[in-house]
């Protein structure tokens, strides 16, 4: 499933190609006398459009608005890519007046990344507690070029995932597998 | 993550702080102004002045412009490319629990599949969003009824993999000593 950072950067990055696109392909047509010959050889920047601002005095202030609205925006796009939605605590509280439940994810991760490691044909797993599109877990295993999708498939989700949802207190907590081969262990996908 | 997604959030990454502080900059520059004072870090007077002694037909100003254009059609590029996909998701057995498969995976395992077939030497495999394109060494120069033993092949693997979209084979066998 694609992110939403993704998306907002598919976004963005449409838009911003499209606006260069335009004020080039614009400026070309100007500059080829497809708005008349005369205008080929107007200076980039009239006179009457360098005083403009002049006689206007608030159009700097519209200007510093706008580029204040940008900045906001870059800031907003900046934090999307950064944004890790990781958690590092979960609240198990079922009672408040019997007391708090937390459940630090970092236990929970690393139990869940030695039993993993210890399955035949992983060579390392790793784990992660996330809260975007909804609280779960985000197993990532990554296996030998041997080993078999469908057995680990089978292993992982009859053993690991009822000791994960038994440990978060939630027998339908959403957990996330992806299974990839080890790059570093195995290198070529061809097979000779 | 794929290698354009990786490309794409870096991209995005600099864009997003190029804005930042080219935004940033020019809220300063407009308030020095404001204050009737020079430009401070964007020497904009040299600018206007470049500005006004070049015309639409200049090849600088045209130089610039292509740039402009190439630039934009990259990130327009960018920003359709679906690319393959660097996951496939595997059929559902657990309510709550979602499989997915790397690309990479899915494709040694078929390209393993095949190599085991008889007749076959070597294969690579590449798959796409809705197919998955299988090349097979033969053995020997004949080649007869080898393409449907690694379909078969292909067919069984996609089939016990258990992936939630069925991707179409496309096989091609080459002879021996040809590609």
């Amino acid at each position: 499933m694609r992110s939403r950072a993704d998306t907002a950067n598919r976004i963005v990055l449409f838009l911003l190609g499209l606006l260069l696109v335009a004020a080039g392909g614009l400026g070309l047509a100007l500059s080829l006398g497809a708005f008349g010959d005369w205008r080929a050889t107007y200076p980039v920047l009239p006179e009457e459009v360098r005083t403009f601002p002049d006689k206007e005095p608030w159009l700097w202030w519209a200007v510093a608005g706008i580029a204040l609205l940008t900045a906001l925006l870059a800031m907003l796009w900046l934090m999307a890519q950064l944004r890790t939605h990781r958690v590092s605590r979960l609240d198990r509280t079922t009672d408040a007046r019997e007391g708090y439940t937390t459940l630090h994810a970092g236990a929970l991760t690393k139990a869940v990344e030695d039993e993993v490691g210890g399955i035949p044909g992983v060579t390392r797993a790793s784990a992660r507690i996330h809260d975007h599109p909804r609280l779960g877990l985000a197993l990532t295993v990554d296996m030998t070029d041997t080993a078999d999708i469908d057995r680990l498939r089978t292993q992982l989700e009859n053993n690991v995932v009822g000791h994960v949802r038994e440990a978060v207190g939630d027998l339908e907590f959403p957990i996330n597998i992806e299974l990839r081969p080890d790059v570093r262990r195995t290198p070529a996908r061809t097979v000779t | 993550m794929t290698a354009t997604q990786w490309l794409t959030r870096a991209l995005s990454a600099l864009l997003a702080v190029a804005l930042l502080l080219g935004s940033l900059l020019v809220i300063a520059e407009v308030v020095v102004a404001a204050a009737d004072r020079g430009p401070w870090l964007v020497p904009y007077t040299d600018w206007t002045a470049w500005m006004r002694e070049r015309s639409w037909n200049d090849w600088v100003v045209n130089t610039i412009l292509v740039g402009l254009v190439v630039v934009g059609l990259l990130l327009l590029f960018l920003a359709v490319r679906r690319g393959k996909p660097a996951t496939l998701p595997l059929r559902g057995r657990t309510p709550g629990v979602d499989v997915k498969a790397s690309r990479k995976s899915v494709e040694r395992s078929l390209a393993a599949a095949v190599s085991r077939t008889s007749g076959v030497t070597g294969a690579e495999a590449s798959v796409r969003r809705r197919s998955t394109r299988i090349e097979a060494r033969a053995a020997t120069r004949s080649q007869s009824g080898l393409r449907q033993e690694v379909e078969s092949a292909v067919t069984a693997r996609l089939d016990s993999l258990g992936l939630a979209r069925n991707l179409r084979p496309r096989v091609r066998v080459y002879p021996k000593d040809r590609r």
